[in-house]
């Protein structure tokens, strides 16, 4: 069941031309401008192109889709059938998963054609990109519930947009970290993706700590606020 | 009275509220297993309120509810594989085909179906690999019973399914409808047209402000209701010469005459007479037993008076 919605979410994704727009051709536009200026820094090219996979791909992407099909009544249809309503959402956020993951893969090999180094550390950009990929769901589901229309997820996906942007670039841009930038969404982020090319591992744990947060407080306010039909 | 068969639902002091508008206050009714099911009444009478209830899509704030013998909200799980619900109200992904949006609906559901004669039996066929945003409305509505009645559920809930729709989609939908009923299938209706309640359903009940003004057989609530008889007031006559009728002669402005009387055959017989008599003609004469239409004007102008 979750394979069939699934399959049409993602159908649905690649007919909208702006939706597939800014999933799939915004972050590797991006990530090809990138890798095309010969970078000095590897490590803050690269994440920087996860980064923006995740704000594009992942967090806008399940925001204004789930937002769309809340407007079609599409969400209210699917109550009406078998799917559960965990199914149901978890069907709708798998392509925007898939799509950023496979999203990821070519941005690594894309870099790493360019020149960039292996990682030394693979398991931490594992978490970073699994981790990161959770908690931009959880916050998209939450901030489609505070969203009327598809139009107005362009402004409010804008504040964790930001957030996830610098504080990806604050802690990839500062010598010394500290735990604010742990604490900005996008920052252990980033110090989970220095660790894997060879950065400190000492704040490992309160990154992956404070990613498990952030999916935690997207997941609980999702509950809160997610909606099913639009407002009458 | 038939035999009251196996209900299939059970509704008994439904209250629903959105904040503090109580838009349903106490409703009763029950639905026997293979009955079409009648739930009329006017915009903002609380009819979809109370569908969706009972289809357990809204949390009821009284009352108790059971749809195959559970509770739709909490066994909502148990109850989908055995039903089927066409919402008032509920969209399609414009992107997809209608046969893409079939064939997707048949993947999410446990009931086997077959696709290309649902497509056929609701006149789809042409249609069958265009978008649904370049559907017209009427054949959304069809789309919509489609899914709603894919693989023969046990009990469908069908929401104002011909709203909007031209009279030769709305009699397709009936054709439907009634070969739901055949093969033994219960349906919930609502509707705005009158007709159709008459024509489909064995049971109606006639909300009104949240409540249940009306309920019982057609037949039964149709008895209750005084026949008519009405013709245009011959020119320069006076309502005082008439015969005597038993029934109520209100006269309209608008220069016809309408008596509104539990004894048609009796008063009928009396005022041919009366005409026959003086040598006159009664144009535009018409006598018939109250229509479903009059028990809903009724029900609106008496606030709910005629409750049972």
């Amino acid at each position: 069941m979750i394979l069939a919605l699934s399959r049409t979410e993602l159908t649905l994704l690649l007919r909208n031309k702006t939706a597939a727009a800014l999933a799939l051709g915004m972050p590797l536009l991006i990530g090809v401008l990138l890798v095309a200026n010969r970078p000095a820094d590897w490590t803050f090219t690269i994440t920087l192109q996860l980064v923006m996979m995740l704000g594009f791909t992942v967090y806008m992407t399940v925001t204004t889709s789930l937002v769309a099909r809340r407007q079609d009544l599409y969400l209210k249809r699917l109550r009406t059938g078998e799917a559960s309503d965990s199914t149901v959402v978890v069907g709708l956020l798998v392509p925007a998963i898939a799509l950023g993951l496979g999203q990821a893969l070519v941005l690594l090999g894309m870099s790493t054609i360019g020149g960039a180094p292996l990682p030394e550390r693979p398991l931490p950009l594992a978490l970073a990109i699994v981790g990161g990929a959770a908690m931009c769901c959880a916050v998209g589901v939450a901030t489609s519930g505070i969203t009327s229309t598809p139009e107005l997820a362009q402004i409010t996906t804008a504040p964790f947009f930001f957030a996830l942007m610098g504080g990806a670039m604050w802690t990839s841009l500062s010598d010394q970290v500290d735990y604010r930038m742990l604490l900005v969404p996008g920052g252990q982020f980033a110090e989970l993706v220095r660790a894997a090319w060879g950065g400190p591992t000492d704040n490992v744990g309160v990154a992956l700590a404070a990613l498990v947060a952030w999916t935690a407080v997207g997941f609980g306010l999702a509950t809160r606020y997610f909606r099913w039909e639009p407002r009458s | 009275m038939a035999d009251m068969r196996d209900p299939v639902i059970q509704v008994e002091g439904l209250r629903c509220s959105y904040g503090d508008f109580e838009a349903v206050r106490g409703v009763d009714f029950e639905v026997a297993q293979g009955e079409l099911f009648g739930l009329l009444g006017t915009n903002g009478a609380g009819k979809t309120t109370t569908m969706e209830a009972v289809e357990g899509l809204r949390k009821a704030t009284g009352g108790r509810i059971r749809v195959l013998g559970v509770d739709p909200l909490t066994g909502r799980r148990k109850i989908r594989p055995r039903i089927g619900i066409m919402l008032q109200d509920s969209g399609f992904p414009a992107d997809l085909t209608v046969a893409e949006m079939v064939a997707f609906w048949q993947a999410t559901s446990s009931r086997k179906s077959d696709a290309a004669a649902a497509i056929e039996a609701l006149d789809l066929a042409a249609r069958r690999d265009v978008r649904i945003k370049q559907l017209s409305g009427g054949e959304r509505r069809r789309l919509d019973l489609l899914l709603a009645t894919l693989g023969k559920p046990e009990l469908v809930f069908l929401d104002e399914p011909t709203t909007g729709l031209d009279p030769e989609s709305r009699r397709r939908v009936w054709e439907v409808v009634r070969g739901l009923l055949a093969d033994g299938t219960s349906v919930v209706l609502t509707t705005h047209y009158l007709e159709e309640a008459e024509s489909l359903a064995e049971r109606i009940a006639i909300m009104h402000a949240g409540r249940i003004a009306v309920s019982g057989r057609v037949s039964d609530v149709l008895a209750r209701h005084p026949a008519r008889i009405g013709f245009d007031l011959p020119a320069g006559f006076d309502v005082s010469l008439l015969p005597m009728l038993l029934g109520d002669v209100v006269c309209v402005p608008s220069g016809r005459v309408e008596v509104r009387t539990g004894e048609l055959q009796r008063d009928l017989g009396e005022l041919l007479d009366w005409a026959r008599r003086d040598g006159r003609a009664l144009t535009g004469l018409r006598a018939g037993h109250a229509s479903l239409e009059d028990v809903f004007h009724a029900v609106r102008a008496d606030e709910g008076v005629l409750s049972r």
